[in-house]
């Protein structure tokens, strides 16, 4: 992270205050890296300042009302840095009535900051997802018909708390339509017959269009180059819940969804 | 730009020549002389000396593996090199471009001339698409949101210009385009609400000459199909794609990205023009002339910033001039390019979001395939059918070529305070699974003539070239790089890279030798042909 050390003097005639603006270093790492680093709780206190004084014309969330536009979208809240330009902005005058003091601009930025930052991170969901809207009784009756889930998984066996195991509804959700194979369970496996030699079956290691290599049952390896006289059958053990895929309606998704969700 | 290291041996320097418009206009097979290769975006390259009987003797001709240098890079850690650029080709100079660096390397021999680096102020490292180049001037976008201008024999700074405001979680990643004397640019950001742009620029200047809005003008017709102003001045539709260019007709052509929003498109009902749409603007004023949106009120991420590429081919028999669009959604559209009427929209991946199409051969989305709060399965993906890797057009075949992905996920709207007026994303997909295949699609029907389906391979990240010897070279997500016969859709050739293909493959041919270039992570691949 890049560190620089800023004295910053605040709107008003306060003592200068000596802050740290660090970079922000995000997995998304949009925006300028020395960006105000939001301080947890100057930003609370800034929320309170910001009920007493702002919201009646920006709006409970800073998006703005028709009396006071969206802060968010704000020229002036995304340059501020620790009050400089917010300062200057809600100087008494036409639209702001209030004077506070140079920490108390401090703590408001941060809020602001604070808010900005929020909507910058919500492509992430801040919560467990509400996906429990599906029929437990649908669910059951896809899962031993039309889904022909039962031919291959059982819920007193397998799948026997498997809502314990898995907590969250919606991991459960994306586990039943996504599974991944996992180590030491089944595998995907191929069947490799080169001209009139016996076949040679395996877990794959490799496979591509050229390219495809095995361990047999005893652990031996295998690998062959693919083209004329090679024949290669694969055998995936989630192929019908790729199959699945096109056929799942919404109502099913949610109904097995909640049928899983039961299985604690 | 500060120059890192500078190897230069003064016969290479005066060998380099300048690029003129000429060059531009009427490329010759010695080079690659901006992203796609010429102004049609088709990336169909007239060489013939590598052919399908020829291209089984194809060598490694040289590796060249860019070094970042040791500064760290902005925002902390090291600088990770993955080439997701086309390099360009200019009087037997390659220059390769990542976000932030920028190097010269001899396109016969593989051996670095000089290198180029940006100390960056933030923005999304995401990838640079690839420079441009005219005169003795290479033009680079940088992350934050500046066009930097180097001199071609030494890579020392020329001028720098602001082409975007980083405050406001703008970046910038894409190739600018050449055309006159105008340095065309696009913008990135889908982190806030903030308007999409077009801009050209001086080229010896660096001066802005126009900007084109994405949204429409207050008032104007195609305003409403925003439910407010602000809304609309919001509207996202960022142009980070590449920009096709007819000099007969005198329109740049580009692909627009997705709206704002992103997920939540509760507030903003309506097509949401201009985004994810084909749009033709003049190159002199940048006033827009025609659009066709490739897909209204989008609420998935759908880009519609995949090239538009030009033909000029036969529909019921009359002779027409073409454009075509394989676009994120899955959908495959050809256009009129003189005025923007559809001509055939079809799916070139089997989706399951649309209803049908409108009378303007639009797609219609299915509400019920929005983002909902308990989760919509949804193919395509937020990946998409194709993304940012280039699609190609052979002249030789009249195929329409996709490297493309079937994919599915579930996206999620989130709930939560914001539903009066959501801002920035308000949701996302989520997990997925995906198969991938090379499409060759007919523009005449619109239907798939014949479809590699590549082993083992979820998504694929690969462009694609074809030539006039027939062939196609393409990569799989299994870190082959392949040469098919461009009519059958045999493969004819392979080479297994150290990594998956990371960009579009180009070729040029110097010396009677033709060299194909492919880039797989950290390094460029040249294969070559030596003749006689």
């Amino acid at each position: 992270m890049n560190r620089c050390l800023v004295r910053l003097k605040a709107d008003t005639t306060a003592a200068a205050t000596v802050l740290m603006v660090l970079a922000v270093s995000t997995g998304f790492a949009q925006g300028p890296y020395e960006r105000q680093r939001v301080d947890a709780a100057a930003a609370d206190r800034g929320r309170a300042l910001y009920a007493k004084h702002c919201i009646n014309c920006h709006g409970s969330t800073a998006k703005g009302t028709d009396r006071g536009p969206d802060l968010i979208r704000s020229s002036v809240v995304l340059r501020d840095r620790l009050g400089n330009l917010i300062g200057a902005a809600i100087r008494p005058g036409a639209n702001h009535q209030a004077t506070l003091a140079a920490n108390e601009i401090v703590d408001l930025s941060h809020f602001l900051h604070q808010r900005v930052e929020a909507i910058v991170a919500n492509r992430n969901a801040r919560g467990p997802l509400p996906v429990l809207t599906g029929d437990p009784e649908s669910g059951r009756a896809y899962f031993n018909g039309t889904g022909r889930c039962s031919t291959c998984h059982s819920p007193t066996g397998d799948l026997a708390g498997i809502a314990t195991r898995i907590a969250d509804p919606a991991n459960l959700q994306q586990r039943f339509l996504f599974p991944t194979l996992r180590r030491g369970g089944k595998q995907v496996e191929a069947t490799v017959t080169v001209g009139q030699q016996p076949p040679v079956t395996g877990t794959v290691v490799r496979l591509d269009d050229f390219f495809v290599s095995l361990r047999d049952a005893s652990g031996e390896y295998h690998a062959f180059n693919r083209g004329p006289g090679i024949t290669v059958v694969v055998s995936d053990p989630l192929q019908g819940h790729h199959e699945l895929l096109d056929r799942y309606t919404d109502a099913d998704m949610h109904n097995v969804t909640a049928y899983l969700a039961r299985l604690k | 730009m500060l120059v890192v290291a500078s190897v230069l041996a003064s016969a290479a320097v005066l060998a380099q020549g300048t690029v003129t418009s000429a060059d531009l206009l009427k490329p010759s097979g010695a080079s690659w002389p901006m992203y796609n290769g010429d102004y049609s975006g088709r990336r169909f390259s007239p060489l013939t000396r590598i052919d399908t009987t020829t291209v089984s003797s194809l060598t490694l001709a040289w590796v060249y593996r860019p070094n970042p240098g040791n500064a760290p890079a902005g925002g902390g850690g090291q600088t990770v090199v993955t080439i997701k650029g086309t390099p360009v080709v200019a009087n037997g100079v390659m220059y390769v471009s990542i976000p932030d660096h920028v190097w010269a390397v001899d396109a016969r021999s593989g051996r670095e001339l000089w290198h180029a680096t940006w100390p960056s102020k933030g923005g999304w490292h995401i990838a640079n698409r690839g420079v441009a180049v005219l005169g003795r001037t290479v033009y680079v976008e940088t992350p934050d949101c500046n066009l930097v201008a180097l001199d071609t024999r030494d890579g020392r700074e020329k001028w720098r210009t602001e082409i975007c405001d980083l405050e406001q979680f703008y970046y910038a990643s894409a190739a600018p385009l050449v055309v006159g004397n105008h340095v065309i640019v696009g913008v990135s950001g889908d982190d806030l609400d903030i308007p999409g742009y077009l801009e050209a620029h001086d080229p010896e200047t660096g001066a802005r000459q126009w900007r084109w809005l994405v949204h429409p003008e207050p008032g104007s017709p195609e305003a409403k199909t925003w439910p407010s102003v602000e809304a609309m001045l919001h509207s996202g539709g960022m142009t980070w794609g590449s920009t096709t260019y007819d000099p007969e007709l005198n329109l740049l052509y580009l692909g627009t990205g997705n709206p704002q929003p992103v997920i939540n498109g509760r507030k903003r009902q309506g097509d949401n023009l201009f985004t994810e749409s084909i749009v033709a603007l003049n190159p002199d004023t940048g006033k827009l002339v025609w659009y066709f949106q490739s897909s209204p009120h989008d609420t998935h991420d759908w880009d519609a910033t995949q090239t538009p590429v030009l033909f000029d081919g036969t529909i019921d028999g009359q002779p027409r001039q073409l454009l075509a669009q394989a676009s994120r959604n899955g959908w495959f559209f050809v256009l009129d390019r003189t005025n923007g009427k559809n001509v055939r929209s079809t799916e070139y991946v089997r989706t399951n979001w649309s209803k049908g199409l409108d009378p303007k051969g639009q797609p219609i989305p299915d509400s019920a395939k929005e983002p909902q709060t308990d989760g919509a399965l949804v193919s395509p993906n937020q990946g998409g059918g194709q993304n940012w890797p280039p699609p190609s057009f052979s002249l030789q075949t009249g195929l329409f070529y996709a490297n493309a992905t079937r994919a599915f996920s579930v996206y999620y709207l989130y709930e939560n305070e914001d539903d009066e007026k959501p801002q920035g994303w308000g949701g996302n997909d989520r997990g997925g699974w995906s198969e991938a295949m090379l499409q060759a699609i007919d523009y005449k029907t619109g239907t798939v003539a014949w479809s590699h389906t590549w082993t083992n391979s979820s998504a694929v990240r690969s462009g694609l070239l074809t030539t006039a010897g027939n062939v196609l070279f393409a990569g799989d997500a299994q870190s082959n790089f392949v040469a098919f016969d461009a009519a059958k859709g045999t493969t004819l050739w392979h080479a297994g890279l150290h990594t998956s293909m990371t960009n579009g493959p180009i070729t040029y041919e110097l010396d009677n030798t033709q060299y194909v270039v492919v880039a797989a992570g950290d390094s460029l691949y040249a294969f070559a042909l030596r003749g006689r």
